[in-house]
Order: C-alpha cells, then sequence, then structure tokens
C-alpha cells in the first residue's frame, strides 16, 4: 500500500465534513474518489495530503504525495523549464545552468506525453498543456502518490484523452493515482477501484467494471431515472433572434432564432465561437454588423443593461470569474439582477430582496446555511444555482446559459435542467451553449452547430453525436 | 446567563480584530496615563478622530468599489480654502462660501471618477494626479497663506455645549450616512459587487461607469466635508492643511477590516478604525513618547491591527 | 507597428507642447523684474509656507528694484528634487544662484553641481553643510531659541510645554537646542516636548492631549507660529490670559495673533528681509563684485509693543 487512511473523521466549526472514511492507494492503479460537491472529497484530499489534521483515525504515507489542484499554481510569465524546477533551478557555479534545465525539462515532458519547447511561457501552453506541466513538476519530485482534483472539469475531449492515456502510462510506471471527476464515462476508462462518499460517509468502494446507473444511485442515494429530463412544450412565436451578426476576427453572419417555450443547444468545438456569440448578442462585447432582437424588438449593441432591460439574461461560462461576486453572501448575490428593479428613489427595498432571494433559495434548493452565507462557500453546483437563479428573480424572456453544469455534480445536473423545463413551461426561450454533447442533445429541441465561427448547420431534436460532429469539424472556405 | 452574554461579546470581538484592538489600547492607556481615562480626553479623541473618520467613510464607498483615492488630503484642502476664499476675499456670504466649497470637493471628485471610469485610468494614477493638481490649485488660490474661514464653517469647530463638540456630531452624522449609504441604497449595494466582481456587476446589468462616477464624487464630498471640518476647528484653512491625511484615511479603512482588493469594508470598522488612529496619537502625546519612536509605533500599530484580521480570517 | 510608434509620439510631442504653453503662462508669476541682462535662480525649499512666500516675495521685489531676472523653483520639501533643480538652473545661464536648501545636511551635490558649472551659489535661511558657498544670508535660528526662552519666562514662571518641529528637521533642532539653552535663566520648566511637525492642525491637537495630561501648565514655545496658532486654538480663552504662548518666524497670521494678544510673543525672522539681503548678495556675486560671506538678519523678539512695526 502505498497509502491507508483508516476511520477518517473530520469537523468544521460544528459540521461533521468527514466520518469514519477508509481510503487506501495501492502501488500502479487509479482509484477513483466519487460523490457530489459538498460529500468531503476536498475535505479527504487535504487530510491525505497533511494539509488538515484528521480529528479521529490514522493516514499512513510510504511515499510523497502531490495534488493537482483544478486552479493552476504555475507562473504564467515563467518558461515551462523555469515553471517545472521553480524554486529549485540546477545551478552550476552558483549560476542557473540554463542548458541543464531545459535538457531536464524535456525528459520530464517526455514522461508525460507533452511536446512543447521548454522556453515556451507558459501562459501560451492552453490549460491542458499547463496541466500537464504541473504533473510534470509533481513527477520532477519523485511524487509516488498523485492525487487529481477535477483536473479534465476545463478539458475538450481530444485533451482528457490524452490525459487519461497518460494516467494509464503512469499507473504502468507504478505511480499510485487518486482521480476526482464528475465525468462517469471516463471512470469506467480508467479507474481500477472507485470509492464513493456521501455526506461525509465512505458508502462503498465498487470495482473499475461498475455501471454509471450504479455509481448514480450511490452517489445521491437514489436513482435517477432521466438523465436528461427534457420536457418539450408548444412553441410560441419568435423570442429571440439573431441575424447576421459578425466581427471580424471572432464571429462571422451568425443567425439563429428560439420561440417561446423552446430550447435551442449551441454545439461546436471549444473555439469555435459560441460564447463569443453569445456575450456580444447579451452586450458584453462589441460586434461589427447584424442584429439581435429580443420578441421583435431590436436589442442596441455594446449595452448589457438594454440587454436586460429588453428581456435577456446570460449565465456566463465563468462562474467564478463573471458569475459571481465571490465576497459577497448567497443573498446578495442572488439580488444583483433585479437590485434595479427593486430600488425606488435610489433606496433598495432591501426586505423584499430578502425574501424573494429566500423563497429563489428555497426553490432551487440551494444547500447554505443562509443568505447570509458567502458564496464562496458553497459548492460549484451550488454557486451555479445561485447565478441562475439570480436571472429568475429578474424574469428574463430569454435566458441564454453558457456551460451551465461544467464542473456540477449529476444530482445539481438534473435540478438544472429540471430549472431549463420550468423557464420554457413558462413559455420562455432557452438557449444551451455546451460542449457535453450528450447534454446539449438531452436537453435541446434544436441543436445549432458552430464551426469557425460560423454556424455549420442544424440539427432536430434526437439527434445523434456523430451528426454534431460532423458538422462541428467542418471546414469552411477562408 | 452570563456566559451567554459574554460568548456573545466575544462573538462581535472576534468578527471585528479592530475593535479588539481598539479596546486593547483603551484598555491600556487607561492603565499607563491617568489623565486617558475622562469624559474631557475620550471627546478630544473624538474630535480629533473627526476629520480623518470623515475621509475615511469617503474611502470607504471607494475601496469597497475595488479603487483607491490618494487625493482626498488635497481636495480636502482645496475645498476649504474655496470656501475661505469665496468668503474672505470674494465676499461672498458665508453659507454660499460654504457650498462652493462643498461643490469643489464633488467637483474633483467627478473628475476622478470619469478619468477612472470613462478614461480607464487606474484609480491609483488618476487621484494621483489629482492629489497634485488639487494642492497646487490650493497653493494657486490661497497665494500660500492661511485664509481665515467664514463663521459658518468655524463653527463646525466649535462645541455646541461644553460636551458636545460639532466636529464629534458631523462624525457621527456621516458614519450614519455611511452605513445607510453602503446598505440600503443602489449605489452602496452596487459597490460591493463592482468592488467584489466588477465584470460579474457589468453582466448583470450594473451601470459599473456610472456607479464610479458616484463612488468618487461620494469620496470628494466627504473630503470637502473632512477640509472644512479641519478648517473650521482652526478658524482658517491652510495651504499645507492636511498633507498626507489620505494615507491615514486608508489605514483607518484598512484596520477596519475592509479589502484593499474591494467588495469587501463596513462604516462601523472606517470608525473604529479612525479611532485606533486617534486614541493611539493621543496617548503617544499623553506618555510623551520620544518624537522619533511615535512613528514606529504608529506603523507597528497599523500592521498589527491588519495583521490580526487577517489571521482571524485565515483561521476560519 | 511603426504607425502606432509615431501616433505615440505625436501624441507625447503634443503633450509636451501644451505643457510647455502652460508653463510659459504661469512662468510669468514665478519670475519678476525681467528686462535685465543678468537672471539669478531662486532654489526654494517650499511654497507651502507662508514664511517662504514671504521670503519669495522679498526676493522678487529686491529683483525688479536692481533690475534683474528672478527665476523660482520650488523643491516642495524634497532634498532629490531640489538638487536636480539647481542643476538645471546650472544649464540654464543663471549668473548667481540661491538655495534655500530642504535640509542642510543634503544640499552639497546641490552646491557641488553650482561649483562645477563656476556659477556662485548663495545659502538662504539655511545652511549648506558641505561645499562651496560664497555668501551666507540667515538669522540665527539657535539665538532665536534662547531670546523664546527668555521671553517666555519674563511672561510667566511654572511650567510649560514645547512643541517641537518636523523631528529631525534642522530648524526644529536650532530653535529647540536654542530654547533649552535659554531656559536657566528664568523660573520656567519644560514638563512635555512633542512634536506636531510645524503644522497647525497638528499643533492643535497635540497641544489638547498635552492639556490633558497637563493642566496646569503656564507657557507653550512652539518652534513655528503655526504650530503656535494651533496650541493657541487648543488653549481657547486660556490663551493670553492664563497662559503665555510664544511662537516663531513672525508670519502675518503670528503677529495679528500677537496683536490680539492671544501670543505673548514671536521671534520673527524677517523673511522678506533674508530673501532681499540673498538677492543682493547674488546680484554682487553675478557682477563680479565682492560679497559679504555672512549676512545676519536680525531676529527680533515681537510683543504687543512693537508688533506694529512689523505689520506691513
Amino acid at each position: 500500500m502505498l497509502l491507508e487512511a483508516r476511520d477518517i473523521g473530520k469537523s468544521f466549526t460544528g459540521v461533521r465534513a468527514l466520518d469514519g472514511v477508509d481510503f487506501d492507494v495501492r502501488p500502479g492503479e487509479v482509484h477513483v474518489l466519487l460523490g457530489e460537491n459538498g460529500a468531503g472529497k476536498s475535505t479527504l484530499v487535504k487530510v491525505l495530503a497533511g494539509v488538515h489534521q484528521p480529528d479521529t483515525g490514522t493516514v499512513e504515507r510510504h511515499g510523497s504525495l502531490a495534488v493537482i489542484h483544478q486552479e493552476l499554481t504555475l507562473v504564467p510569465q515563467l518558461s515551462v523549464a523555469e515553471n517545472l524546477f521553480l524554486g529549485r533551478p540546477p545551478r552550476r557555479f552558483g549560476i542557473v545552468d540554463k542548458a541543464r534545465m531545459r535538457q531536464d525539462a524535456k525528459a520530464l515532458l517526455d514522461r508525460v506525453g507533452l511536446d512543447v519547447d521548454p522556453t515556451t511561457p507558459v501562459r501560451n501552453l492552453g490549460i491542458a498543456g499547463q496541466q500537464m506541466v504541473e504533473i510534470a513538476r509533481a513527477l520532477s519530485l519523485n511524487a509516488q502518490l498523485l492525487v487529481l482534483d477535477e483536473p479534465t472539469a476545463v478539458l475538450t475531449d481530444t485533451e482528457t484523452d490524452r490525459l487519461l492515456a497518460i494516467m494509464s502510462e503512469l499507473r504502468a510506471q507504478g505511480v499510485g493515482l487518486v482521480f476526482i471527476t464528475h465525468h462517469l464515462d471516463e471512470i469506467r476508462r480508467v479507474a481500477d477501484r472507485i470509492t464513493v462518499l456521501r455526506d461525509g460517509r465512505s458508502v462503498g468502494t465498487l470495482p473499475g467494471t461498475a455501471t454509471v446507473e450504479h455509481m448514480i444511485e450511490l452517489m445521491v442515494g437514489r436513482t435517477i431515472d432521466e438523465q436528461y429530463p427534457r420536457r418539450r412544450t408548444a412553441l410560441g412565436e419568435v423570442l429571440f433572434k439573431v441575424e447576421g451578426l459578425t466581427r471580424r476576427g471572432a464571429f462571422h453572419d451568425v443567425s439563429f432564432h428560439v420561440r417561446a417555450g423552446e430550447v435551442v443547444g449551441v454545439a461546436g468545438l471549444v473555439g469555435a465561437g459560441r460564447t463569443e456569440v453569445v456575450r456580444a448578442a447579451f452586450g458584453v462585447d462589441p460586434y461589427d454588423s447584424g442584429t439581435v432582437e429580443v420578441a421583435g424588438r431590436k436589442v442596441p449593441a455594446h449595452d448589457v443593461q438594454a440587454a436586460v432591460r429588453a428581456g435577456l439574461g446570460l449565465v456566463p461560462e465563468d462562474r467564478k470569474g463573471q458569475g459571481l461576486v465571490l465576497t459577497s453572501t448567497v443573498g446578495d448575490n442572488l439580488g444583483l439582477v433585479t437590485l434595479k428593479s427593486s430600488t425606488k428613489a435610489g433606496l433598495v427595498d432591501r426586505a423584499a430582496q430578502r425574501s424573494s432571494a429566500a423563497e429563489m433559495a428555497k426553490s432551487l434548493r440551494v444547500k447554505t446555511s443562509g443568505l447570509g452565507q458567502q458564496v464562496r462557500e458553497l459548492s460549484g453546483g451550488n454557486q451555479q444555482k445561485v447565478v441562475i437563479g439570480k436571472w429568475l428573480l429578474a424574469d428574463p424572456r430569454v435566458l441564454v446559459l453558457d456551460e451551465p453544469t461544467r464542473g456540477v455534480d449529476v444530482g445539481a445536473k438534473v435540478e438544472i435542467y429540471e430549472l431549463v423545463n420550468r423557464m420554457t413551461a413558462a413559455g420562455r426561450a432557452v438557449v444551451l451553449v455546451s460542449s457535453d454533447l450528450p447534454e446539449v442533445i438531452g436537453m435541446s429541441d434544436r441543436v445549432v452547430v458552430m464551426a469557425h465561427g460560423r454556424v455549420a448547420g442544424e440539427l432536430p431534436a434526437g439527434t445523434t453525436q456523430d451528426k454534431v460532429m460532423a458538422l462541428a469539424v467542418q471546414e469552411f472556405p477562408a | 446567563m452570563t456566559t451567554v452574554a459574554s460568548r456573545k461579546n466575544f462573538k462581535v470581538l472576534s468578527d471585528n480584530g479592530a475593535l479588539a484592538g481598539l479596546l486593547v489600547l483603551v484598555v491600556a492607556l487607561s492603565l499607563l496615563a491617568p489623565s486617558f481615562l475622562t469624559t474631557q480626553n475620550l471627546l478630544n479623541v473624538g474630535v480629533q478622530a473627526a476629520v480623518v473618520a470623515v475621509l475615511a467613510f469617503g474611502s470607504t464607498f471607494v475601496i469597497v468599489s475595488g479603487g483607491i483615492d490618494l487625493s482626498v488630503g488635497s481636495v480636502a484642502a482645496l475645498s476649504a480654502m474655496v470656501g475661505a476664499w469665496s468668503s474672505a476675499e470674494a465676499g461672498l456670504p458665508g453659507p454660499v462660501a460654504l457650498l462652493l466649497g462643498l461643490a469643489t470637493g464633488v467637483v474633483a471628485g467627478l473628475v476622478n471618477g470619469a478619468l477612472v471610469s470613462y478614461g480607464k485610468l487606474p484609480a491609483f494614477i488618476a487621484t494621483l494626479a489629482m492629489l497634485s493638481v488639487a494642492r497646487g490649485l490650493t497653493l494657486v488660490v490661497s497665494q500660500g497663506s492661511p485664509t481665515t474661514t467664514p463663521d459658518v464653517v468655524t463653527s463646525l469647530g466649535s462645541n455646541l455645549t461644553p460636551y458636545l463638540p460639532v466636529p464629534l456630531l458631523v462624525m457621527l452624522v456621516f458614519f450614519g450616512v455611511t452605513g445607510f449609504v453602503l446598505s440600503r441604497t443602489y449605489s452602496g449595494r452596487a459597490m460591493y459587487a463592482i468592488g467584489g466582481n466588477e465584470e460579474a456587476a457589468r453582466l448583470s446589468g450594473i451601470d459599473v461607469r456610472r456607479q464610479k462616477l458616484v463612488v468618487y464624487a461620494l469620496s470628494g464630498l466627504f473630503a470637502a466635508v473632512a477640509g472644512m471640518l479641519l478648517a473650521g476647528r482652526l478658524s482658517s484653512a491652510g495651504p499645507q492643511a492636511a498633507v498626507g491625511y489620505e494615507l491615514d484615511a486608508i489605514a483607518a479603512v484598512v484596520i477596519g477590516g475592509a479589502s484593499l482588493s474591494g467588495g469587501v469594508g463596513r462604516a462601523t470598522g472606517t470608525l473604529v478604525g479612525a479611532l485606533v488612529l486617534a486614541v493611539l496619537r493621543n496617548g503617544l502625546n499623553q506618555l510623551q513618547v520620544s518624537p522619533f519612536w511615535q512613528q514606529v509605533v504608529i506603523g507597528a500599530v497599523i500592521a498589527l491591527a491588519v495583521l490580526l484580521d487577517t489571521l482571524r480570517r485565515r483561521t476560519r | 507597428m511603426k504607425g502606432m510608434t509615431k501616433m505615440k509620439f505625436r501624441g507625447v510631442a503634443a503633450l509636451s507642447a501644451v505643457a510647455l504653453a502652460a508653463l510659459t503662462a504661469c512662468g510669468s508669476g514665478a519670475s519678476a523684474g525681467g528686462g535685465g541682462e543678468i537672471t539669478v535662480g531662486l532654489a526654494i525649499s517650499t511654497l507651502d509656507n507662508p514664511y517662504f512666500v514671504a521670503l519669495k516675495d522679498g526676493a522678487e521685489k529686491a529683483a525688479a528694484e536692481l533690475g534683474v531676472k528672478l527665476t523660482v523653483v520650488d523643491a516642495q520639501n524634497d532634498a532629490t528634487n531640489q538638487v536636480n533643480q539647481v542643476q538645471t538652473f546650472t544649464t540654464q545661464g543663471v549668473k548667481a544662484i540661491i538655495i534655500n536648501p530642504v535640509d542642510s545636511k543634503q544640499a552639497a551635490p546641490a552646491a557641488k553641481a553650482a561649483e562645477n558649472a563656476n556659477i556662485p551659489l548663495i545659502a538662504v535661511d539655511r545652511s549648506v553643510d558641505q561645499g562651496k558657498v560664497v555668501s551666507e544670508v540667515a538669522s540665527d535660528n539657535v539665538q532665536g531659541g534662547t531670546l523664546a526662552a527668555i521671553e517666555l519666562g519674563r511672561a510667566v514662571s511654572g511650567e510649560v510645554v514645547h512643541l517641537q518641529g518636523i523631528p529631525g528637521a534642522s530648524a526644529a533642532r536650532d530653535r529647540g537646542q536654542g530654547f533649552e539653552q535659554g531656559l536657566n535663566s528664568g523660573g520656567i520648566k519644560v514638563v512635555a516636548s512633542q512634536p506636531a511637525d510645524f503644522n497647525r492642525a497638528k499643533g492643535l491637537d497635540v497641544m489638547t492631549n498635552l492639556l490633558q495630561a497637563n493642566p496646569g501648565i503656564k507657557g507653550v514655545f512652539a518652534d513655528n507660529d503655526e504650530m503656535a496658532l494651533g496650541a493657541i486654538k487648543a488653549l481657547g480663552d486660556r490663551a493670553g490670559k492664563d497662559v503665555a504662548v510664544v511662537g516663531f518666524d513672525g508670519t502675518p497670521d503670528g503677529l495679528k495673533a500677537v496683536e490680539d494678544g492671544t501670543m505673548a510673543a514671536t521671534i520673527a525672522q524677517q523673511p522678506d528681509v533674508l530673501g532681499r539681503k540673498a538677492v543682493e548678495q547674488a546680484v554682487k556675486a553675478a557682477r563680479g563684485e565682492a560679497v559679504q560671506e555672512v549676512v545676519d538678519v536680525e531676529v527680533k523678539v515681537v510683543t504687543k509693543k512693537n508688533v506694529a512695526e512689523f505689520k506691513k
């Protein structure tokens, strides 16, 4: 055993985060740690890494451990090699030996299969490459145990494939890996064993061959009937119409429309221009030509407030960077969009804000100790519910969701899908931008596929992943 | 019963590192300096805290919204000078002169705000420029000499009754106004959102640019009020008045638990911060600490207060 | 890329032009006289203080009478800034430089720059510790401090407090030293010495605090009039009745307080005379005439009796 943790218990200010958890890792295995957000995975990782002292139980480690977090800890301005040997560069006569540093770096990068020049600044690498550099750095420190905390949440499918391949490679080298992910299909591809946490307890350890249904059942403590519970409603008038939207260098002649009661998915590869289009339509960024209409009325360009007044809403892709005010409370975040409408003569009706926020938090089943709780303390899924909730309070006619379930666990995902159903049942229109193909196919009434900044085609509900991909990789004449 | 009460008190203190620090200072000084804990002296401390406190209330808006205003000391001096000059040299009635002085502060703040929000200048640079411009204009207006203030301004520095100094009253009123603006008004709520995450605020339909204008205008207005208080206490507006006060104001806000990266800060914290500085200066005088050591002690206390607060947050 | 650089350059050029125009426009106020062939540079420590403004006014008046051009620069109490300004003078063809050092000890590089350019240097109000100075025009701060102590001892006896200038500043040092030397002559005893940074508002606060600890004091000596005026504010009705305040400098506000009886005395330095004498020596040096190495400008005790002489 590389690692053996027995009967781990840990509480924070009276809240039990872990309770009697057993967990071990053998050399040369991938042990998946599975659970909803808030189940205690991060706390367990911190206990294993020695960041937290457990209240009860013991941790035995034979070998050094490195944790690769979702938020990377590299210095973007420095080169790959400098990052790899940060704080301990190879020296000769007290001077950094750059030639040797490059050589050593190259060898390490080969081990993780990353083919880049070690002098490249890390910020030029892209998120997947940066992760590889982090892993290489951990290996250079002779880590025999590697904890990967949701590394694939920010990766594209091809990047994920590569990461999984490297994990298998490292496993063959005898490294023990702890892998945390919300993508159940990935688990089936690499896992040797799966330990499921729920509410701070270990509810079972499954073999790597376990079925998705079995995993979900253990995770959420109930069976989820449908992963994509889309309930279709009768369609009404066109509520949202984007016509010929163009911004040089970003997207070209993009047109689509959404009717009342309809969910239109926007699929495409990373970099196809999906996020750029919806941001421009919402007035965040400018565009060169084209029009945006809500319920038949033109929305002025590059004016978020006008877009909000017209009845548009946007749940942005970057939850922490653009969706939430992390220094504020749950209540304040929920009330952000409606701040203006609940203001009279400069004064905010705080009581009304509080009661509507409380109602929304309740109806969205946000797991929180109260409206006064800091929003940064919530789990990812609950944070996302808060972002969606602040828009629901404003009751927009058209809500654009950009990667709404990224980093969100299975249970919360289904709840977010139910919110989409609720919106369309009330005659609103939803645009669902997502890189998760099963999701975009399962939840949309129509799928618009983008490639290279253009609309490559439109597919009806119930289309297949192959058809979407065929359009997504389409080339356009320059 | 007592344990519940004391636990509650403890929570109030542990929630506010600065308040705990203030109490420690007060207790220590009461033991060391026999004349410290007297009604008169405590009133003195309040009066001496008033100018920095009002400046700091204005800076609280700016810092909560993620900015910084380095010009408040200069703007205070300029506003007071414009007020004094309009009455003493231009012969305008006192109340009109007072309003002109306050308007000067607002205009200076609006210029800061416009440079920051529309000119996209970093707040540090825009207000640094204003620090210099406002101080220079003060010299231009005054021709380098102190100018007598009109009676209405002078009354701001006096006592209503022996136990009711006007500066203390003004400080408390502006404390209330600051708390009200921050918690109850659209602008105040927008300040927290903008300071916490400007992009999220913008994407939620908040008019970030206009609110920044409001923020700096408020800071300018508060600076003008502080300038009037200072001039009122001296019955004259000086060209060298309030030099370096912007740093005291920022220190007060930060001691009070606000974060210079924005989104966090409260009126009570700032009040406590300003009181910490005033108590410290008062105590150092009474204990007759060597002038060479006084600045060291003040700096150390500022660092300690903020450090305590940071540690408290980290252990949570 | 190239176009960008050009644009930027154009922007900078335009900005420089604006700045230049502004400087020329404001410059007329800074230089008095004009027309004369001789230009004298006056590097003043700060114009934030009425005292130095009076010094500048005296210098400008003298320059106008003597028909020379005077260029005034303000170092805003920054010693480094002042060195740069003196260096700039040496390249502008001035025939003599008057320096009012921000700090005596830090003025050596400025003196060196003038010496290298063969331009005579005159120090006014404060000395230059190291370097060649053809003439030093100053009033004696130490003597002034002693006079203040004697005057305070004459007015009252008992406990007094001393409000000090910026800790470490030469004027604060010298006046404090002189004050202590003069103490043994009278029946006064210093019970507290605290800094108020030459600033009126700080004088008010510090005095208020000292009163709290020492309610029975009889007198105050402040290193300048600004602090003395702050102390008078703190004393309220007691000023001039049972507490005597002695200031230093003889600024217009200070003289007015002496006239009103709230200030017992101030030590008048006659800054305008300092400025005048400095210009006179500078013109002599520029014309190659003999100069006086040390010009002592009288320090005078101003009381209610003779205050009229000083009010102009």
